[in-house]
């Protein structure tokens, strides 16, 4: 589109703009957009307590994804809610209206905010909070593909920063499947002429999945190996994460 | 809600652990399904499936509509339930509104495939007209008449069966206007195509009650699950979307297990939809 300015004449007149990207051919010598190995994930930065108001929050960056979860409670259910002996947990995802390269794109957040809850429920111990609830906010500030595992893990971090009991950490990645290959931690252009996408959430230390998505069209052996290189990253997030905890914690201390 | 004794949870999950469900059913035995076609004259195809206590209704609404500037080959398809309080006193409100979000994202997932439209059981590109231009928009609705577990396997099946009954209207477009304009249509009356379902998957949701999973669980059975997975499979045994419910954790070998499973059992489960849908079609035409 910048290219045209030179051609067409200096006054502006709105037309309809088209994206016009051409497909990739994923054939062998195909390379991704950035440059990194099939199965090599993107680099990721953690950092807890992104926000003071909060009692817990925690910040993520992968490549161009950047997103921001805070955790507030456990606070009082409202009086509405019938008595429950275990706790609730409240989510929610939304985008800010520049994270997508079209303005307010991101709007299937009542999705996400469904799956965030559905990955985190299961970790929590929300026996150790009764009657009481606690909020999970996540914020996408920029979207660059992979938006969803990258809330996930982000969340479950925010949660240990809180200090809510938590059975394990949760890490989530999602591979795509592009023509015949299987590609880790997919930006938002590869994501975007997908065949597939396989989503997990694991526990990794108990070696438990918690939630998984999959779309597109898989063969058995290919679902196999999509899962056990979502299931080798996630062990390896986690250990960032964890290793995050330990820095803030060593921080305070001192 | 279903309230349950303890006497009958115990009842219900040791009948699981011993292959014999509370209705006699074995662990991966489904219900009786009935379909019947037709069933709404407004709509360009309906159909309405019963599985035992479970009764849903799934419409197909075709109109003509502009194809999105991302994707100009392309026509729309959006999928939404309804979860009407008349089943049950617990959909009204919010508590309807998040089954049925819950319902139409698992239903998108497993229908209509992945971003670049591989693997999806509606062909989009068929819905084009005329490209960048026009294109049929696709509604598809689904209505929970009444509920005893097992919504999204019925819903899945309810439209399999609507869309094999739809039948598009035959589109003429008007040649030599310029390719600026907006093109002129006219909508046949009586010219149907009629659409290509042989791609579109079936849905079999393996809930987890104690060590063991189920198939076709009743709304007794589904409040003593642990966790449930839905996973949709086509005639070619190709896995076209997985989804999951329930909080608890499961092993990687467990989710493989119930894959090979769920696809043994699509298999029965296609062949006796498909014979289903087509003697409620003779039925319907005669």
């Amino acid at each position: 589109m910048a290219g045209k300015a030179a051609t067409t004449s200096t006054t502006y007149s709105p037309s309809p703009t088209t994206l016009k990207t051409k497909a990739p051919i994923f054939n062998e010598d195909w390379v991704r957009p950035d440059g990194r190995g099939f199965h090599q994930c993107r680099p990721a930065f953690f950092r807890t307590g992104a926000v003071n108001a909060a009692s817990g929050s925690a910040y993520a960056e992968f490549g161009n994804t950047k997103v921001i979860v805070s955790v507030f409670g456990p606070r009082e259910s409202k009086k509405a809610m019938m008595y429950s002996d275990i706790g609730r947990l409240n989510c929610n995802v939304s985008f800010t209206t520049f994270s997508t390269p079209l303005r307010g794109q991101g709007l299937d957040n009542k999705e996400y905010t469904a799956m965030l809850h559905k990955a985190l429920e299961g970790s929590i111990m929300l026996e150790t909070f009764p009657k009481t609830t606690v909020d999970v906010f996540a914020l996408v500030l920029e979207s660059g593909g992979s938006d969803l595992p990258v809330v996930i893990s982000c969340a479950s971090l925010a949660l240990a920063d809180a200090g809510i009991m938590m059975y394990d950490l949760i890490a989530s990645v999602s591979v795509s499947c592009l023509g015949k290959n299987l590609v880790i931690d997919p930006i938002l252009e590869e994501e975007s002429s997908q065949d597939g996408s396989l989503m997990i959430t694991c526990m990794p230390s108990r070696y438990e999945i918690t939630q998984l998505t999959v779309t597109g069209d898989w063969s058995t052996p290919k679902i196999n190996e999509g899962m056990q290189l979502c299931l080798d990253a996630c062990a390896k997030l986690a250990k960032i994460m964890r290793s995050c905890l330990k820095e803030a914690a060593l921080g305070s201390q001192e | 809600m279903v309230g349950l004794s303890l006497g009958e949870k115990q009842f219900i999950q040791g009948g699981i652990a011993e292959d014999i469900r509370t209705d006699g059913r074995k662990r991966l035995t489904y219900r009786p399904i009935y379909v019947e076609t037709g069933v709404i004259p407004q709509a360009n195809g309906s159909a309405r499936v019963r599985m035992g206590a479970t009764d849903v209704i799934a419409s197909v609404k075709a109109e003509l509509g502009k194809p999105s500037s991302l994707q100009p080959n392309k026509g729309k398809v959006s999928i939404h339930v309804e979860c009407s309080p008349t089943a049950e006193p617990a959909f009204e409100g919010r508590g309807g509104e998040e089954l049925s979000t819950e319902l139409s994202v698992a239903l998108q997932l497993c229908l209509l495939g992945g971003k670049s439209g591989a693997g999806a059981g509606i062909d989009l590109s068929s819905l084009v007209v005329v490209e960048g231009k026009i294109c049929w928009d696709l509604y598809v609705d689904g209505l929970v008449v009444s509920s005893d577990g097992n919504l999204l396997d019925a819903l899945g099946a309810s439209i399999k069966a609507a869309l094999s009954n739809t039948g598009i209207p035959r589109v003429h477009v008007a040649t030599g206007a310029s390719s600026d304009e907006q093109p002129e249509v006219d909508i046949s009356d009586e010219e149907f195509l009629q659409f290509d379902t042989s791609a579109v998957p079936v849905i079999v949701t393996l809930t987890k009650v104690g060590r063991h999973y189920i198939v076709d669980a009743t709304s007794e059975e589904e409040s003593q699950m642990s966790s449930a997975v839905s996973i949709s499979v086509n005639r070619k045994g190709n896995i076209c979307g997985i989804t999951k419910r329930g909080g608890a954790g499961l092993d990687p070998s467990i989710i493989l297990d119930m894959i090979s499973v769920a696809k043994h059992v699509s298999e029965q489960l296609i062949n006796k939809l498909d014979s289903e849908i087509a003697a409620a079609e003779a039925e319907d035409e005669s």
